[in-house]
């Protein structure tokens, strides 16, 4: 069985590697606190690579720094996050097993069109520092140079411009609600719809498409290929040169905010182990606010900024709730 | 288009930083290793060893990171030659003849010329890439869903030519396994199929129905037999055979610079990359070649042809992210995600300010393509002792192994069952004379094709005239057309030659 | 089975198989139309299920032959024997993995090892029971430190 021996031989070099990543960071040991003492698991709903999966592995030293214990991060990507959610929520609530996850749109979907077993309720978010918007953008060779273009061109003929757009997500209700406050009609427009924010973003830049709407995060790489039209947000954002949907749409415009990524726990840990909440949620609030990891998630174009517990989940019920009203526009273009 | 000021920065930035040389070895082992266990993705390699290079230098780390890349693009064909698994999709075309090759008795050439066919493939890629970065750069964004469609179509040709005996048989096959890529929810959020399981909603799991079509259905059929290779004389592990695989391999420059040439180009596009690039390149080889119909019987030439082109898959993949700072697939994203911790923004302006950096990559690229083969040698070696292992204990233990790495890629038993369901279908399938590796073509351009064509139907409102706006994609249809057309005429002529010389050889069947 | 000269065969195993790809194709295509009729939806999935469909009825005739003295059988010939073998590996298979999630990757990989390994023809148990043992360790133990989530275990 020589084959068998260099195997385990090669496992163990392996293996070597991996406890050698997984130690690499010095950990401060809090010896009065009986909570955590093991490893805790991060559940990360989607596969490796992703946003939250980056987030997650980003963020786990400064937070294992504060928790004192390692932290592990397990992908359970698929099916739009329903299946890393449902995963999650099967975990005991005892603070070992968190979750790092795009809270919004997700769980509403898997709620509203896939019908998941759990509810909104179901989780506790402690902080949600990525927020996203939707950015309406152009090919930069394009000849629409302005929102104003694209509305009137639409107006005009609402099958006029080719949309990329994803399917089932607060870019296509964003779209919706514009178009609404605009006078265009819904039906007719030319959608072309793909399957991630990646995949829209290079037609959108590539011009294979005449405009796209999508999360705005991820265009900063493609700046320099895209010109921006809208920023769906009542402020600025990432320096994009554009107008703000209250400019194009009103003051009181409809609209939904994009993904919501960060951390969660289970809902029921707050009632049954309130003393280890307050510490997880202390961790998460140093950790976010520690000099040394917001400038190491900027410079990976990943969100540290600290709002509490309060007010993301206000965000995510509140997105929740729109999403909830636009449901017909989620199942199906 | 080649800045040789950047060059000699390149070179210093090599030399004077020997710590980047030692990740290097250990890169590929890893990679190695990693890649030839079923299941375990490039990606998932390379996420694992991500955070150990946050305490690395930059240039380490991503050499660090692209040695793991390279290593695992090979690893992979070798459960693909010995044990007809694709452990990943780009390695689907290797075991159409790589396995043949090693049921009877050749599974040290194969892996041989395995093994050269990937290092050649990925040197050359990164020569390509060396030239090309800026040209494909501008074109790949470009790319349509209609253009995705033709390359998609082209793809399917491959249909046509893995019929085997029956040509209803070998459609049938292709267009279920179309049919069954298509499952979930496609493009435009239609959810069909699903039965009402939450992971099919994603699709089929590909890696779990591949290996059950092509590897456990096999291990059920082989239950009667005492050893993979009949032949006792043959079951050596003969390092010389390794060697005159090499040999063999470099013996086809053609066959080898077109599997890099697709390898690029289909690399570069994000989202397509090495899972369609081995497919393309196979077909074309075995549509060129003149003793094309002994393709699938274990040919060199398919070896050849399947594994240049997913290993340079790889530069095509590196092209798009260096040039664009937008990842192909899942082990550029990892790439970025590197990128980014050492404060660097992969994009077109990181190019334009740091050349040498570029460079630099593409030289380890060079170093590492060559120590692949040495330390691809030894681990080949080693691995072919699995021919001598009795079937009785080898069945079993991939059984085994195979579900333990359809587990593994996404940690649910959604990849064991998918397993387990294709592995009956593939054996049933099998005993009836129908080429399971047709529906595997189906099954993985499936999705490919629906998701361009409905983009197309939209993009275009249904009016063929749009077709005239892409040139792009009347290009790539022309190209199809030709090669089409040139093989069949020389084939025709090749035939009518034959039958004026005299019948000495049986006429192959279309 | 004797085919009697010139008699019709009937491959019933072909016509199962074939019976199964068509059921398939027809409960998809139906599941796709029941989910909506729109072009965005049918667009591809709708003609190929047709196509399929075709194929499916022009390979039936094959399923039936008229035997020829001397010509070579279609039929695959394996013993009963070989096919029952056959089917207990793929039921032991069909078990492993239905299963492992529940009872454990542990145990159920060191069983299935011992049926395999039985099965396909090993009768010495000390070394049966040795190498799956040995196998499920190296296994559950090698795998788990490659992958980024954990195997569900019973004993290990």
């Amino acid at each position: 069985m020589k084959k068998a021996i260099t195997r385990r031989r090669m496992l163990q070099l392996t293996s070597g590697g991996v406890a050698a990543a997984t130690l690499g960071t010095p950990s401060i040991l809090r010896a009065q606190e009986s909570y955590p003492d093991r490893p805790i698991n991060i559940v990360v709903p989607f596969d490796t690579g992703g946003y939250n999966d980056r987030l997650a592995r980003a963020f786990a030293p400064f937070l294992q720094e504060k928790l004192g214990q390692p932290l592990t991060v397990i992908n359970r990507g698929g099916a739009g996050a329903m299946l890393g959610h449902t995963y999650f929520l099967q975990q005991p609530d005892d603070g070992y097993t968190i979750l790092c996850t795009s809270a919004a749109p997700y769980i509403p979907l898997n709620i509203l069109t896939q019908d998941a077993t759990f509810t909104v309720e179901d989780f506790h978010m402690i902080n949600l520092p990525s927020r996203d918007y939707t950015l309406m953008a152009t090919s930069a060779g394009s000849d629409l140079t302005s929102a104003d273009d694209v509305i009137a061109r639409l107006k005009e003929d609402n099958s006029s411009l080719s949309i990329g757009i994803q399917p089932a997500s607060a870019d296509l209700v964003n779209l919706m609600l514009l178009c609404d406050a605009n006078d265009i009609s819904r039906e007719g427009l030319r959608l072309v719809t793909y399957d991630g924010g990646g995949p829209t973003r290079n037609a959108t830049a590539g011009g294979v498409v005449d405009i796209g709407l999508v999360g705005g995060e991820g265009f900063l790489p493609l700046a320099e290929q895209i010109t921006p039209l809208i920023v769906f947000d009542t402020r600025q954002r990432d320096g994009w040169d554009a107008a703000l949907i209250t400019d194009v749409a009103g003051e009181d415009a409809e609209f939904v905010v994009g993904s919501q990524r960060g951390w969660g726990v289970h809902a029921s840990m707050l009632e049954n182990h309130p003393d280890r909440y307050e510490i997880l949620a202390a961790a998460v609030e140093e950790a976010s606010k520690n000099p040394a990891a917001i400038e190491a998630l900027k410079n990976q174009q990943l969100a540290t900024d600290w709002y509490g517990p309060e007010e993301s989940n206000k965000s995510l019920a509140a997105t929740a709730r729109v999403m909830q009203q636009h449901v017909d526009l989620l199942q199906g273009t | 288009m080649i800045d040789f000021n950047s060059v000699g920065g390149a070179f210093s930035l090599l030399t004077s930083d020997w710590s980047a040389w030692i990740y290097l070895i250990p890169g590929l082992i890893i990679g190695l290793f990693f890649g030839a266990m079923p299941g375990i993705s490039i990606t998932m390699a390379m996420a694992i060893f991500l955070p150990m290079t946050l305490y690395m230098d930059f240039l380490p780390a991503i050499i660090f990171l692209t040695s793991i890349y390279t290593g695992a693009g090979f690893g992979g064909s070798v459960p693909a030659v010995l044990m007809n698994i694709p452990g990943t999709s780009s390695a689907v075309a290797t075991t159409f003849d790589g396995y043949p090759m090693a049921r009877s008795g050749q599974h040290n050439k194969a892996l041989g010329i395995a093994l050269a066919s990937s290092v050649i493939g990925t040197l050359s890629s990164y020569i390509l890439l060396f030239v090309l970065i800026a040209p494909i750069s501008r074109v790949v964004l470009k790319m349509g869903p209609l253009e995705l469609f033709f390359v998609a179509a082209w793809g399917l040709m491959l249909l046509g030519s893995l019929a085997g005996r029956s040509l209803a048989r070998g459609l049938l096959a292709g267009v279920f396994g179309v049919l069954l890529g298509t499952v979930g929810m496609n493009t435009a959020g239609f959810i069909r199929g699903t039965m009402g399981v939450p992971w099919l909603l994603d699709g089929i799991p590909t890696i779990p129905a591949m290996m059950g079509l092509l590897a456990a259905s096999q291990l059920l059929g082989l239950i009667n037999t005492t050893y993979l290779v009949e032949d006792e004389a043959s079951r050596k592990i003969s390092f010389r055979q390794i060697v005159s695989g090499l040999r063999q391999a470099i013996s086809y420059p053609a066959i080898i610079l077109r599997g890099a040439v697709i390898g690029i180009l289909v690399g570069a596009i994000p989202g397509v990359g090495s899972s369609i690039s081995n497919l393309l390149s196979y077909s074309e080889t075995k549509r060129n070649a003149p003793d094309g119909d002994t393709f699938g019987q274990g040919n060199p030439k398919g070896v050849i042809a399947a594994e240049a082109a997913n290993s340079s898959s790889e530069g095509g993949a590196m092209a798009t992210m260096l040039a664009l700072g937008i990842p192909g697939g899942g082990a550029t994203a990892i790439l970025l995600a590197a990128f980014a911790m050492h404060n660097i923004v992969g994009g077109p302006s990181f190019i334009g300010h740091n050349k040498d950096i570029v460079y630099a990559i593409i030289f380890s690229n060079f170093a590492q393509a060559v120590l692949l083969l040495m330390v691809g040698l030894g681990f080949v070696y080693i691995a072919g002792y699995v021919v001598r292992v009795p079937l009785r204990y080898l069945i079993p233990t991939i059984l085994v192994v195979s579900t333990f790495g359809s587990y593994a890629i996404d940690g649910t038993s959604s990849g064991p069952i998918t397993l387990f369901v294709f592995s009956l279908l593939g054996w049933a399938m099998v005993r009836y004379g129908y080429p399971v590796a047709a529906t595997v073509v189906g099954l993985l351009l499936g999705g490919l094709l629906e998701s361009n064509l409905l983009r197309t139907y939209q993009v275009s409102g249904g009016d063929p005239a749009y077709a005239l706006e892409r040139p792009g994609a009347l290009l790539i249809l022309a190209i199809m057309v030709v090669s089409v057309t040139i093989t069949a005429v020389s084939k025709a002529r090749r035939r009518a030659g034959d039958a004026a010389v005299g019948q000495q050889k049986p006429a192959p069947k279309a | 089975m004797q085919p009697g000269q010139g008699r019709l065969v009937v491959m019933w195993g072909h016509l199962a198989l074939l019976a199964v790809i068509a059921g398939v194709v027809v409960a998809y295509w139906m599941d796709a139309r029941a989910t909506s009729l729109k072009v965005n939806n049918l667009l591809l999935v709708q003609p190929a299920s047709v196509l399929a469909l075709m194929l499916v009825a022009l390979v039936v005739p094959q399923c039936f032959k008229r035997t020829v003295p001397g010509a070579d059988e279609e039929v695959p010939a394996e013993s009963l024997s070989d096919l029952g073998k056959v089917a207990a590996l793929a039921a032991c298979f069909g078990a492993f993995t239905t299963t492992l999630e529940i009872v454990g990757f542990d145990v159920a990989t060191f069983l299935f090892m011992i049926a395999a390994l039985f099965i396909c023809g090993e009768r010495r148990w000390w070394l049966n029971l040795s190498f799956s043992a040995a196998f499920t360790m190296l296994l559950i133990y090698g795998y788990g430190a490659l992958i980024p989530f954990p195997f569900p275990l019973t004993v290990l």
